[in-house]
Parts: structure tokens; sequence; C-alpha cells
């Protein structure tokens, strides 16, 4: 309650403030509203060439004073176009302002209940809009649209899988053991973006050779929603500018608007893309010969080679199983409409795309209905409401230990063999390998459907109003509610499978996951304008946030027939986890605008969160903020070709919960022989555990010259992370291997620079460009525990580690010049820096737009190559370009590092890409008037492609891999994963 | 209507904020919390907490059969997904153990947790009244399994750091005690056995918990103190401590019988999903380039003709090579995903007899080596009976009597004699650091900080 005496405090306070000025001439009056009829408040009125001006009031009224008539009035307000109007007498004017086409560029996004304009923001907030987003080509997921489009953001796929996977990261590396993904807010409802592993390990065992974390790539929730929904997305990138959201904002929050229904006639669109992938770098056969054969396999297998060599099937098995095309077909229905008082949005969208891999794809289908209604002048409601379905199948990919998903086999499987089923359709057991990769792809299934239903409504309430001031209360709720269910389902008949090989005859592996977060907020927010020198804004609010996951997975092996159903087997094993957290927070935040000349922020936010050791502890998180636009100085030549030149500084604080789970020491259940027990099972909780601390400081300036058509942005940041939790090692004859202590600190520096320019505008002919640069660079700066090795598979492969002075993410190995550690760095996950270019040109009726995305540095753990030269089939196993000595294949040099050096594994994963590729042509108006009787406003048709060219030197499918999934800084470890894929698109849209 | 909603929108912020003071505090609500045992503990949690132990006294014991087995030279392992048992524990080319590798942190992690799993219940125990609960002879019967499973886990690790030593005394895991040398953890491990076997003495006539069937006919304090000395003989044997093994032996299972070779404990394994299956089990179907225990062929060609423990392993219809290595014999030791894995049987026994007597009573030893050899189907030893050929009969006994069942490293280490374990892939004397090599050794790991 604390909160609100101290909002009223400053109501009272800006109220007893309220200055007054009069002055007497030709007094002239208006009203102004937009298109929509909905009036303008707060929007400028200036006598043109003077300083002489007023802003509108909450009606849109205005009274003017001028010396002199006639007289040209221009009005100017955020998000409408500026509008001169020549007035000639003192009758009340009546003024139209249309909505600005440019109103995204110019708002952004940033706080929980308002907006502030790009101009004034003391953050480098990056937002972009529907058109930047899916505009040059649809992607398969929503973060797949991110690539290169903003500085700072780091992306990577964790596989080439469909539906996603993918994980983002703002500025560097933000967390160790919590939560390393932003948080994201469509419409003001928190978004989960759990990745729920299926359980695969039951067959793949891919986490008993000690590593723990989950290799089994699921996909991440976000990857639900639909992108041809969004009508702009804002990253906050750190605590800078995501302070206001507090203790879940340390990673970065990413904010998104999905489009709303605008007044006027009801507008229809229609969108069908169709195409197909295919993967794009496949790694190709060894050359074989008859000595290459019997020095790697001995001689008996020669005369398998040969009899198949002389047949010719001699077969790619890689091109076999990767080299499918997958048809894509994404369909997009779009209506919206309404009058002045009520607006929708209706979408409808249904995407089908099969992956490269027979039996692998996704499907999703995506409804939505936005709702705004305007029950009176001072109160309006808006409801969002989106239901998605969708169904993945991921296939039986990465890494294990038991010689059974398809890219394990597959590096093991040489031409010669003989993998087809007869014309019974049985499959021959490999005789080389404990799985044939083909009878895997054809009979596993491993499939993920989600069903969620993602709603929110807000109500804005005009509580209070003068000619200065006004008082808005603004409630919001949100509610995100999915069903998981995964479904692996390995039958008897695999050959890993069958009891006679050792298998389990047959495993059913079923997940059920039920989640529900929702989300309760309350503002307050007071505007106060003193007329034209100061305009204050007092934000207030409460938030509350609720969420709550249920896992079940039941593993049955032993299968009875062919049932698949979990109480038809032999053994079932059901594991439960569930996940609970409660958060309540409050904030506060005071924003001054002086003239559009300086404008500060001053804020803080307090948050409790039963995932904190002390769960009913506030913790604390202030931010401030200064923007200062030179250029609205009387110093500055407003002639200048020089529009623009803010600068900023902002700092802000915020937290990461400790993973649930850290804050106890707990017994797991198991059981021997039928009898039950419980054994701890080697991690330490700690019930004293902190959040993690971020404190970001962000500077930077922005200019812009000749009116907007060349822009700069420069943003330098430092970004500390402090009560670092770590899941340390323990000594393990403690009986535990790791515990969670609060023992270090992480800083981040990073650069991020922005160019934006119109090189050419004609009539017929624009060409737009941008180039973003950014480099981040971490640090440990304290670790209070002793160095330690975290992710990969150890020190012989390559390993991360943890130590002071260090980069996070740096790879060392065993080597033959080690450090003090014992181990030698090998190399640095993070990259040394990222570039983007896009262009967008148009001419006529053309539209081309294309980007460029430059990944430069960082090193990934390539394991593929390794398992590929154990079974003697990497495609360089000959090749002799490795070996300083020049005398051993690829192959054979990489094993004789095996054991003495990581160096071989540790691999340079910088790519250029180009990400994305749009060619459209917009059918003339002409011939349109023809059809339906001239209903058709647009007839659009283009082709477009994802990762059409890819260059890299990397020594696998694709530098951009995680074996680990997203939610862990130590991605870039590849073992065996799905070959990732370009896609080509063709298109047409239809709108009426 | 406007009233209405002033009225609806007055409670809903009312509502909020009222919610929002508190925010509920949950406990672990995956699992029980150590914590909870603190302040009482039942019987039935007592069943829970020893089910526990019974369970993680088996974790990763894969890794460390395949450690003392592929080092011993008794079989190769081969790995489709992980190349280091041929690699580094062959010692192939110059690759060396790494401290911080699964073969290494994986067993020695797990035998740890296990002590930890026994320790925190004896720390249970001595903080509170238990005397509602359970009688003072359960309590130490409790207290004398515990010991002997602690004794048992320690001796496991120290078969791998050997001369690196171990922590001994780990009771407290904010102040850890020292490394100590392989003498000291041997004499250790035997006093916690010895304090174990007390505690059995006076343990009454029953456990207040079930054991597996692994443990039948040892699932009484008295019964499951033969099972103790056993354990404690072999301590002795390590120390060579001769006259020690025999009183050990004494007041074991430990008989004099070709036909009993089997008595003794056993690890339990099924395919329950919360369970573990047998580790070393890969059947002929199931083995490949990518998945096998292939047996060292010596360990055939070496064989008396005749010898029945050649039942031991399996012959493939066509050999399999990897990394150098080719072999068309499995390991067929153990024979489903449930089958037992000793922990220690009279056949040990009788062969631990035989040793010591070498020097005792050489007669004696030739007695005992003779039960082995005629129960595997081959007859009377006829060679020398000085200490030295004995000793060899009596490891080459050993090397048949206990395949893959971990002993063979840790016998030709205790008599020096891992230089004449076979090296498979020899140097080539133009490559530098080239050729297999016989670790003597696991190194420390890593995150010991030693």
């Amino acid at each position: 309650m604390k909160q609100k005496n101290s909002n009223h405090r400053i109501l009272l306070f800006l109220l007893l403030i309220l200055p007054c000025f009069v002055f007497a001439q030709n007094t002239l009056s208006g009203k102004v509203s937009d298109e929509k009829g909905d009036t303008v408040p707060f929007a400028n009125v200036i006598e043109k060439g003077t300083s002489n001006g007023v802003t509108t009031d909450m009606e849109g009224n205005f009274t003017i004073e001028v010396p002199n008539l006639p007289v040209t009035l221009v009005f100017s307000s955020l998000g409408y176009t500026t509008v001169e109007q020549e007035v000639t007498s003192t009758s009340p004017i009546t003024v139209t302002m249309p909505e600005s086409t440019e109103a995204l560029e110019e708002v952004v996004i940033t706080g929980l209940a308002t907006s502030i304009k790009r101009s004034n923001s003391a953050n480098a907030i990056a937002m972009i809009s529907a058109e930047e987003l899916v505009g040059t080509t649809p992607p398969s997921t929503l973060e797949g649209a991110l690539y290169g489009k903003f500085a700072g953001v780091v992306i990577n796929a964790n596989s080439g899988a469909p539906g996603g996977g993918i994980s983002v990261k703002l500025r560097g590396v933000t967390s160790l053991q919590g939560n390393t993904q932003p948080l994201y807010i469509i419409d003001g409802i928190y978004i989960d973006n759990s990745s729920i592993a299926a359980g695969l390990n039951a067959v793949s065992a891919a986490a008993a050779g000690g590593s723990a974390s989950n290799q089994d790539n699921p996909t991440n929730r976000i990857a639900d929603i639909n992108p041809e929904d969004i009508e702009s997305i804002s990253i906050l990138k750190g605590a800078s500018t995501a302070a206001i959201y507090g203790s879940r904002a340390a990673a970065g929050v990413i904010i998104i608007t999905t489009k709303r229904g605008k007044a006027g006639e009801t507008k229809f669109s229609f969108t069908q893309s169709t195409g197909w992938n295919s993967a794009i770098n496949l790694l190709g056969l060894r050359n074989f010969t008859e000595q290459r054969v019997r020095d790697t396999f001995g001689d008996g297998t020669v005369a398998d080679f040969v009899a198949a060599r002389n047949q010719g099937r001699l077969i790619d098995y890689e091109d076999e199983v990767y080299g499918e095309s997958g048809f894509i077909s994404i369909t997009n229905f779009n209506m919206s409409g309404g009058n002045e008082n009520t607006r929708f949005y209706a979408s409808v969208s249904h995407n089908n795309e099969n992956g490269i891999v027979n039996n692998t794809g996704y499907e999703k289908t995506s409804l939505r209905l936005n709702f705004d209604h305007r029950a009176t002048d001072f109160f309006k409601v808006a409801f969002s409401t989106n239901y998605v379905y969708s169904s993945t199948d991921r296939g039986f990919f990465n890494n294990d230990n038991s010689g059974t998903t398809i890219g394990i086999s597959l590096v093991g499987t040489t031409p010669w063999l003989e993998l087809f089923p007869n014309s019974d359709g049985v499959y021959p057991d490999n005789p080389v390998g404990a799985s044939n990769a083909l009878q895997t792809r054809d009979l596993v299934k491993n499939n993920e459907t989600v069903n969620r239903i993602i709603m929110g409504g807000s109500a804005n309430l005009n509580l209070y109003k003068n000619d200065n001031s006004n008082l808005e209360l603004i409630l919001r709720g949100g509610l995100d509610f999915y069903g998981q269910q995964s479904r692996a389902i390995f039958p008897k008949e695999l050959q890993f499978q069958k009891p006679s090989n050792g298998g389990l005859n047959g495993v059913s592996i079923q997940g059920d996951t039920q989640n529900k977060n929702y989300n309760l907020s309350a503002f307050l927010v007071h505007n106060y304008n003193t007329g034209d020198d100061l305009n204050f804004r007092t934000q207030a609010g409460l938030t509350r946030e609720y969420f709550n996951q249920n896992t079940v997975l039941i593993t049955a092996t032993g299968l009875v027939a062919s049932e698949t159903n979990v109480d038809q087997a032999a053994n079932t094993g059901v594991d439960q986890t569930r996940f609970k957290q409660e958060d309540s927070g409050f904030f506060i935040q005071e924003e001054v605008n002086f003239q559009d000349k300086f404008i500060a922020t001053l804020g803080v936010r307090g948050d409790k969160s039963s995932n904190n050791g002390d769960a009913n502890k506030l913790l604390y998180h202030p931010k401030a903020s200064l923007a200062v636009n030179l250029n609205k100085f009387d110093f500055w030549n407003q002639d200048s070709e020089w529009n623009q030149l803010k600068l900023r500084i902002a700092y802000g604080e915020a937290a990461n919960f400790p993973p649930f789970g850290a804050l106890f020491t707990s017994y797991n259940s198991f059981s021997s022989n039928g009898l039950l027990g419980i054994s701890l099972i080697g991690i330490r909780g700690d019930e004293n555990l902190k959040a993690e601390r971020q404190k970001e400081l962000e500077f930077g300036a922005d200019v812009s010259f000749f009116n907007g058509l060349l822009n700069f942005e420069a943003t330098y940041y430092i970004k500390t992370i402090e009560d670092l939790i770590l899941l340390a090692a323990l000594e393990p004859s403690t009986g535990f291997t790791q515990q969670y202590v609060n023992a270090g600190e992480l800083r981040n520096k990073g650069i991020e620079l922005t160019l934006n320019a119109t090189p050419v505008i004609t009539n017929d002919f624009q060409w737009n460009t941008g180039i973003t640069f950014f480099k981040n660079k971490s640090e440990i700066t304290k670790l209070n525990v002793e160095p330690f090795n975290i992710g990969a598979f150890g020190a012989t492969l390559g390993t991360f580690r943890i130590e002071e002075g260090e980069s996070a993410t740096q790879i060392v190995g065993i080597g033959p010049n080690p450090g003090a550690s014992g181990f030698q760095k090998w190399g640095d996950a993070e990259p040394d820096f990222q570039m983007a270019f896009t262009n967008y040109l148009t001419y006529k009726d053309f539209e081309l737009s294309f980007l460029f995305q430059w990944k430069q540095g960082g090193d990934n753990v390539n394991l593929t190559t390794l398992l590929s030269d154990l079974n003697g089939t990497t495609h360089d196993y000959d090749d002799i370009d490795l070996d300083p000595a020049g005398v051993l294949g690829n192959g054979s040099y990489r094993l004789s590092q095996l054991g003495a050096s990581a160096e071989v594994f540790v691999e340079d994963a910088s790519y250029l890409r180009l990400r994305e590729l749009g060619f459209y042509y917009t059918l003339p108006n002409k011939y349109l008037s023809e059809f339906l009787g001239g209903s058709i406003d647009q007839v659009k048709l283009g082709f477009s492609g994802t990762n059409l060219i890819n260059i890299f030197d990397y020594n696998s499918f694709d530098p951009e891999v995680s074996n680990f999934g997203g939610n862990t800084p130590f991605t870039g470890v590849e073992v065996t994963p799905f070959p990732s894929s370009k896609r080509y698109l063709f298109h047409l849209t239809v709108k009426f | 209507m406007k009233i209405n909603i002033y009225k609806i929108l007055f409670f809903t912020v009312m509502i909020t904020m009222m919610v929002s003071c508190e925010v509920e505090e949950f406990s672990d609500l995956n699992g029980p919390e150590v914590s909870a045992f603190e302040d009482e503990i039942t019987r039935g949690d007592l069943q829970d907490l020893i089910g526990g132990i019974l369970y993680s006294s088996r974790l990763r014991l894969g890794t460390y059969y395949d450690d003392c087995g592929v080092i011993g030279r008794e079989y190769w392992r081969f790995s489709g997904s992980d190349p280091r048992f041929t690699t580094d524990l062959l010692g192939g080319g110059n690759s060396v153990l790494d401290n911080n590798t699964f073969y290494i942190t994986g067993p020695w992690a797990a035998r740890y947790r296990t002590v930890k799993n026994a320790n925190l219940i004896l720390g249970f125990f001595d903080t509170q009244d238990l005397s509602a609960q359970f009688s003072t002879s359960e309590i130490d019967a409790t207290i004398g399994l515990l010991r002997t499973f602690i004794a048992y886990e320690l001796l496991l690790n120290l078969n791998l750091t050997n001369d690196g030593g171990i922590r001994l005394d780990v009771a407290d895991e904010n102040n850890l005690g020292p490394f100590v040398s392989k003498s000291v953890a041997l004499t250790g491990i035997r006093a916690i056995l010895d304090a174990g076997a007390g505690n059995l003495g006076n343990g009454g006539g029953a456990f207040p918990f079930v054991l597996t069937s692994g443990f039948s006919g040892f699932d009484t304090p008295s019964s499951f103190l033969k099972a103790n000395r056993a354990i404690s003989a072999r301590v002795a044997a390590y120390q060579g401590d001769a006259s020690s093994v025999l009183n050990y032996l004494n007041s074991s299972f430990f008989s004099l019988n070709g036909s009993d070779l089997n008595t003794g404990i056993y690890y339990n394994f099924s395919e329950d999903q919360t369970d573990i299956i047998n580790p070393l089990f890969i059947s002929i179907g199931g083995t490949s380039a990518a998945q096998a225990r292939i047996v060292q062929p010596l360990f055939i060609t070496d064989a008396e003709g005749g010898d029945n423990r050649l039942d031991k392993v399996a012959q493939l219809s066509e050999p399999v090579t990897l990394d150098g290595l080719t072999g068309d014999y499995i390991v067929n030791r153990y024979l489903s995903n449930s089958d037992d894995i000793p922990i220690i049987r009279n056949e040990e026994l009788i062969l631990l007899y035989a040793e010591a007597n070498i020097t005792k009573n050489s007669a004696e030893a030739v007695i005992a080596l003779n039960i082995i050899r005629n129960s595997a189907g081959l007859g009377d030893y006829s060679g020398a009976t000085d200490t030295e050929s004995l000793i060899n009969e009596m490891l080459n006994q050993r090397r048949y009597s206990l395949y893959a069942e971990g002993h063979r490293w840790i016998d030709m280490r205790r008599y020096n004699k891992l230089d004449e374990l076979p090296i498979d892939r020899p140097p080539n004397p133009e490559v530098p650091d080239d050729g297999d090599n016989v670790w003597i050794q696991f190194p420390i790991p890593l995150t010991e900080n030693q």
C-alpha cells in the first residue's frame, strides 16, 4: 500500500506547481481529431515560423493566441502526420490528422504501460515492424525472423529440425545457470518459452556419459507464436531499459505487439506461400578405395566394398537420409475493420513444413482475434485471444551413448552396407552398428503436439483530466495456457529394440505437460504538462505473475504386440516434474521532459518471488536515464543538414532468479530390483541462494542527417552480473558433484552501431539500406570458487571453463602446452563481432530486399567430425591439410590428437549468410479494377528464400548448432545434429 | 452503467493490490528434501533411505568395471559414441588418462554419493532420539550395515586411484578430511569394516528394513556380518596381511567347497524404469563396433584346454574392429539386462584363502587352487610350488574365475606385474609416444582440487 501513497504525494506535488501563462491577441480555437474521429490530445499546435505554440487538451481542443491573421498553424503529434493549415478567421477550426505510417519508427515501447518517442528515448531500443520482420520472407518460427535485424541480439538455431529450437541471447552471456533466454511479452501477456524434453534419453542414453543436460533438442515454445500476426517487436536488451520488468528481465525483454483492427472498411488479406527446403550443406562421402577400406576396416571388409562397388550399389546414406526436399505451405488469412468505437483484427494461419528428413515436419494452425472497444470517451478495453495448435515431428538426432540416433548411426554407416528394406518391408540389421539409420528414420516417431491458448485483456480508464493533466488507470491481465503432449515411439522391430540385440523390445515414451501462466497488473499513469516547458509523466503500478508447469513423463519398455499404449508394456516408469513460481512486484517511474531537450527518467521496481531464498523479501531494481537532444537547443542551426544529435545515458538493474530447485538439497526416488529407495542426485542446493543482480550502464548517441535519410546510432554498454549463480564443482567426495552458489561476477562490455540510410529516393526508385555491427566481450571478473569446467564432453574433446579473468565462454582442453590449470585455451564461443547488411529496393511495382548476416569468430566443439573419423567415414579423411608434418590424412591426424590435444575439435564457427532474400511484384491497379467489381485492392506475387547463400569454413553441416539446446550459454557443441536447411518460397498475396 | 464500471474497476484494483502482498514459498515439488529427515526419521523413512544406498551403490558400476576390465586387458570396450575407451583407457598413441573425464569422475562420484547417503543416515541417527522408533540393536544393525557399505565404496575408489589415495573422512561435507595414502586408506577402510562388524555383532536378530534379493542369505545382522568379514579379507589381502586374511575368512561365509562358488552378495538389476539395468550386458546380436565388449584374444588362447570358464565369453560370427583392435569374442559373463553382478562371492574367498596360504602353507594353497581348477573342469595343479609359481598360478586362476568382475588389473598391480599385461597396439618406433600403455592408476578427479 506504500506505493499508492507515494503516488498520491507525487500527484499532489505536481498539481501544486502548476504554472499559468496568459497572453492577449487574436484567439483561435479548434479541435484536432484523427481519421477515426478520435480526438488527438497533447498535439502540438505551433504558429509556423515562430516559437509560439500550445498543445491540445484531452479532448483535442486548443486555443492559441496569434498576433496577426492570416496565419499558418502547424499541427504535429507523435504517431500522426504533421498537418499545416492556413487560418484566415477566428472561427473554430477542425483539423484531421492522419495517422502516420511511420508511427512505429517513432514510438518505442519501453515501459509496462507506456511508450516513448524514439527521438526522446535514452536507450538504444531496437524495434522493428511487421514489414521488416516477415516482409522479406516468412520465417518458419518467430525467432527465425530476428536474425540480423537487431544489434546486440545473438540468435542461434540448435539444429535444423523443423519447428524451432532457437535461442536468443541479448548482449552476451547474462547467466551461467539461470535463465539466459529473454522474457517474451505479447500484448502484456507473459509468454512461456519452455523447452520440454521428450524423455528420449531412455533410448539414446545421451546423459549417461555424465552430461546431465537435456540433449533431446525439443522445440522452445515461443515457436508457437504466429509471426504474421505481429505488428512490431521491441527488444529491451539489458537492465538499463528492462529494469522496470524487474526480476525476470535480466536476460532482456522482447515485447511483441500484435496487429489491431483499424476503423473503416473491412479489409481482407490472403497470403499463400509455397515452396520447399533442402539441406544447405551435406558433407559427402569419403573417397573409398580398396586400400583405404583395408587400412580402416580390415581385410574382411574389402570384399564387401568391392562387391558393392562392382554392383554399383555404393550408397550415399547421408544423401539418402538428409537429401530430401521438404514441402512448405504457409497460408495466412486475416481481416480487420470496425468503426470508431469497436475494432477487430482476426486471422487464421496454417503452416505445414516437411523437414529434409522423411517423417519430420512441422505443422501449425493459429487463430487470433483481437478486439478493441471504446465504451466511452474515457474508458476503453482491448482483448487479444490466440489459439495455437502445433505438431512437430523432430526425428531422433543428436548425441547418444547407444549408437541409436540417426545422426550417430549415419557416421558409422559405410556406402557398401545394405540397409534398405526388402520387398516385405523388413529392414536388415546394420551389421556394423547398433541401428539401421533408414529403419530408425522410417519407424521412430518423435512428436510434440501443443494446444495453446493465449488470452489477454486490458482496460484503460481516464480517471481525471483537465487542460494540463490527466490520470489514467490501466488494468491488464493475461493468460498463457497450453497442454503439450510428447510421443516418442520406438517400435520393437527396430534393430536396437530387439531383445536378441539387447534391446528393450519397444519403447513408448509419452509426456504430458500442462502449463499455466497468468499475470495481473494495474498501473496509474499521470501526465502533466506545464504548457510548453515541462512534461511530467508519473507511473505507478502493481504486477503479479503466476507460473505453474507440471510434466508427467511415462516411459514404457517391453511393448506388447504393436501397442504403443504405455500400460501395454512389461515395464513402465513415471517421472513427474513440477514447477511453480509466484512473483509480485510494484514499480514507480517518473519521466520529465523539458521541451524535448532533456528527457530524464527515474524509476524503481520492487519484486518478490517464491524462487528467492527468502520469498517475501523485496528486491529493488532502480533505473535512471537521461537523453539530451542537442538539436532542440536554440544554438542549433535549424536549417542544418544535421537534423538530430541526441546524447543518451541510462542505468538500470534487474535480477535473475535462481533456477527452480536450486534452493533445495533433495533426494530422488529410485528402485533396486523392486525395492524403493531415495538417493541424493549429486547436486547440492542452497536455501539462502540470492537472485543474480544485473547492473547495466549504457550510453550512446543518435545522429540524423538530411531529414532522416541518414541515421546513425552508436551505443556502448557495460553490463555486470553480480552474485552470479554457479553450479560450481564440489569435491565429489562430499557426495555431491555440484553445488549452487552465488560465487562470481560476470561483465559484458559491448558496442552496437547501426546505420540506416536512404541513398536514393525518386518517384520510381527507392533504396533503403542498413548496416548493424555489434560486438560483445564477456569476462568472469570474480570467482569465489575454484575454476571449473562446464558444458560439452570433457577436456579431451574441448570443454568450457569458468575462470577468473577469462571469457565466460572460453573453450579449453588438453594440449601440449597447458597453462597452470592443466588446460590449454583453444577458443571462445563468443564471436569477435557480428554484422548485418539489409537492403530494400523498390522500382515501380518491384520490390527487392535482402539481408546478409555475418558472424565473425566464435568457436564450436565439433564432435560430428570426430565420430565420423572414428568410423573411418569422414568426407575429408584422406585429405592432408591438418597434419603440420603433412603426413597423416585429416582423419588419422584428428584421431592421433585424441587424448593428446583438443585443438582439432575446436573449430572456428564464423559464417556469412544471405539470410533473407525477397523479390515481389505488385500488380498495377489498372489490371485489378476489372476483377470482382474492382474490390481487389492489391495483388502481389513474389519469391523469397532463407539461407540461400552460406559461406563458412566449418567442417560440418552448419556452424550454427547446439547439442545442449538454447537455454545455456554453452551452445556450439555439435554431435551429429539435424542438418540445417535453406528455404525457397513462392508467394501470392491478395488484399480486398 | 458508468457507476457499475467504476465499481468493478475499483474492486479489481483492490483485489489486485491485496493479493500482491504475499507470495507463497514452495518446498521442493519434485523430491523429498534432505532437511525433511533431520527432525524425525521413521521406520518407513529408514527403509527408503537404505533402498537409496542399494540404488546408488550400483551407479556407474559399468564404468568402474570397464575401467578395470579394459586397463586389466580382460576385454576392450568399443563405443561408437565415446572414443576414449579405446584411446585413453588403453593408453593408445600419446593419449593419457584425464582427471576430468567420465571414466574416473563418474564412478568416483557415484561411490562417494553412496558414502554420503550412508553418512546422512548416520547423521540423522546421531542427532535424534530414536527410542520410540527403533530398538538399540536395530540401530546397531543399521550402523553396521552402513559402515560396511561405506568401507566397500571407499575400497572401490581406492582401487581406481591406488597410490593417489582417497579421502577417508567425508562425513562433514563442509570440512572434508585430507587425502590419505593407499596404506592409510586400507587401514582406515579395514577399521571401518571392523567397527561395522562390532555393530553388526550387537545387531540382534533382524534389520529394521528389507534388502534386495542379492543379499538373500545375508539379510540378518549376523549373516551380513559374514559378508562384512569377507570384504575385510579382501582388504587384508590388498594389505598383504596373510594372517588377517585367514582370520577374516574364518568368520566369513568362506567354504572350501567347489560346488559352492557363487554364495555371496550381489548387486541386482532390473528393467524397471526407476532401476538400473546390468551395465555389463551386451548381447551377441547387440554387438557391433558401435557397442561391444570384445574379449582380449589372449584370454582365449592362454586358457588351458577344457577350462569351462571360457563360457564367460562367446564367439561372434564375424570379428569386430574398432580403432585398430579386432576380436571375435564378446564378454558373455552377464547374460541379461537383469543379471546380477557379484560384490563378493565364495570363489574369490577360496582364491583369497589360496593366496594367503602361499606364504604360510603352500600345500593348503594348492588344495584351494585345485578346488577352483577342478570346478573349472581342469585337473590338479602340477606345476612348481615355489612362491613365485604359486602366485602366478593363483593370479591365473583369479583371471579366469573372476573374469569381468573387476579384479585382473588390481591383482596384477598388487604383484607389480602390470608389465606382463599384453600391449595390443605396439609402438611404431618412428612415431613418438606411439603404442598402448598399461596405466597403474587413475588420476584423482580434477574437482577434488588436489
